[in-house]
C-alpha cells in the first residue's frame, strides 16, 4: 500500500526539519559562546539536506522500487569555518594579549528567519500528512 | 456489474495515492539543495490501459532556486488538497456501488 509509504515521507520531513531548528536554536543561544571544550568561541553550525529512500513498515521490496518518492534526511552538519569577529573589550577574561575576544560570527536575524521557513516547512509536511491520512481514512471507510 | 467501473475507479484512487506519495515527497524535500518538483502524467497514466506502476517525471516551468531546488510550495499545497478531494470523491462513489450490490444480497436474504 503506497499511501503509507506517503505516512513515512512526511514524517521524515518533519524530524528533518526538527533537526535544522534544533540546531538554528543552538546557534541563537550561543550567539555570544566565546569558551567551548574544543576552546575558542562557539561556531555556527548548519544542517545539509538530501533526499534518501524512506523506509516504511511493511513494505515490500517491489513497493520501495517503484519509481522511488524519497523522504529526506539530514546527510551532513556543516560547522561555520569563518573568521570569529574580534570585539575590543579589554577587561574580559577571554581576552588576548590586544585585548580583543574572539566571538562567534553569528547573526541572530539570519538565523531567526531560518527558524520560521523549518517551522512552517514542519507545518507543510502535517498538513501532508493530514491529507494522505484522510485518503487511508476513506478507503477505510469503503468497508462501513 | 460491479467490475467496469468499480475496476476504472480502482485505477483512478491507485493514480492519486501515487500522485500524493509524490507530493508528499515533493514538500519533504522543499529545502533539499537540487531537488527537482516530481509529478505523474496524470492524464496519460489514467488513459494507459496497462496498470503498471506510474512513471514519476520532472516538472518544467518551476522558478528555479538558488540551491538548485525548484519546489513550490504554493503548487504542492494545491494539488495536496486537490488528491485529497478527488479521492473522497471517487471512494464515496465506490462505497455507493458497493452499498448498492451489497443491498441486492440483502434482498435476497430476507425472501
Amino acid at each position: 500500500m503506497s499511501l503509507f509509504s506517503a505516512l513515512s515521507v512526511g514524517a521524515s520531513g518533519m524530524a528533518a526539519q526538527r533537526a535544522r531548528a534544533e540546531l538554528l536554536v543552538e546557534n541563537l543561544a550561543n550567539a555570544e559562546t566565546t569558551r567551548t571544550p574544543g576552546g575558542g568561541p562557539y561556531r555556527r553550525k548548519d544542517v545539509v539536506f538530501e533526499s534518501s529512500p524512506v523506509e516504511a513498515p511493511f513494505s515490500s521490496v517491489f513497493d520501495a522500487q517503484v519509481n522511488g518518492p524519497s523522504g529526506v534526511a539530514v546527510s551532513d552538519v556543516i560547522t561555520d569555518s569563518s573568521d570569529p569577529e574580534r570585539r575590543y573589550m579589554p577587561g574580559h577574561p577571554d581576552a588576548d594579549p590586544e585585548g580583543y575576544v574572539a566571538f562567534p560570527h553569528i547573526n541572530p536575524a539570519e538565523d531567526m528567519v531560518d527558524l520560521m521557513g523549518s517551522a512552517r516547512s514542519y507545518e507543510a509536511n502535517v498538513a501532508a500528512i493530514g491529507a494522505v491520512k484522510d485518503m487511508i481514512q476513506r478507503s477505510i471507510d469503503l468497508f462501513r | 456489474m460491479l467490475d467496469r467501473v468499480a475496476g476504472q475507479l480502482e485505477r483512478y484512487m491507485d493514480l492519486l495515492s501515487s500522485r500524493q506519495k509524490l507530493v508528499a515527497s515533493n514538500i519533504a524535500n522543499a529545502d533539499t539543495p537540487g531537488y527537482h518538483t516530481e509529478d505523474i502524467d496524470f492524464q496519460a497514466e489514467l488513459q494507459n490501459a496497462i496498470a503498471g506502476p506510474p512513471h514519476a517525471v520532472e516538472v518544467d516551468g518551476l522558478a528555479m532556486k538558488n540551491d538548485g531546488n525548484n519546489v513550490s510550495l504554493d503548487r504542492e499545497s494545491r494539488l495536496l488538497s486537490e488528491n485529497a478531494l478527488r479521492f473522497n470523491v471517487a471512494s464515496n462513489l465506490l462505497r455507493t456501488q458497493i452499498q448498492s450490490i451489497r443491498a441486492a444480497i440483502k434482498e435476497g436474504q430476507s425472501s
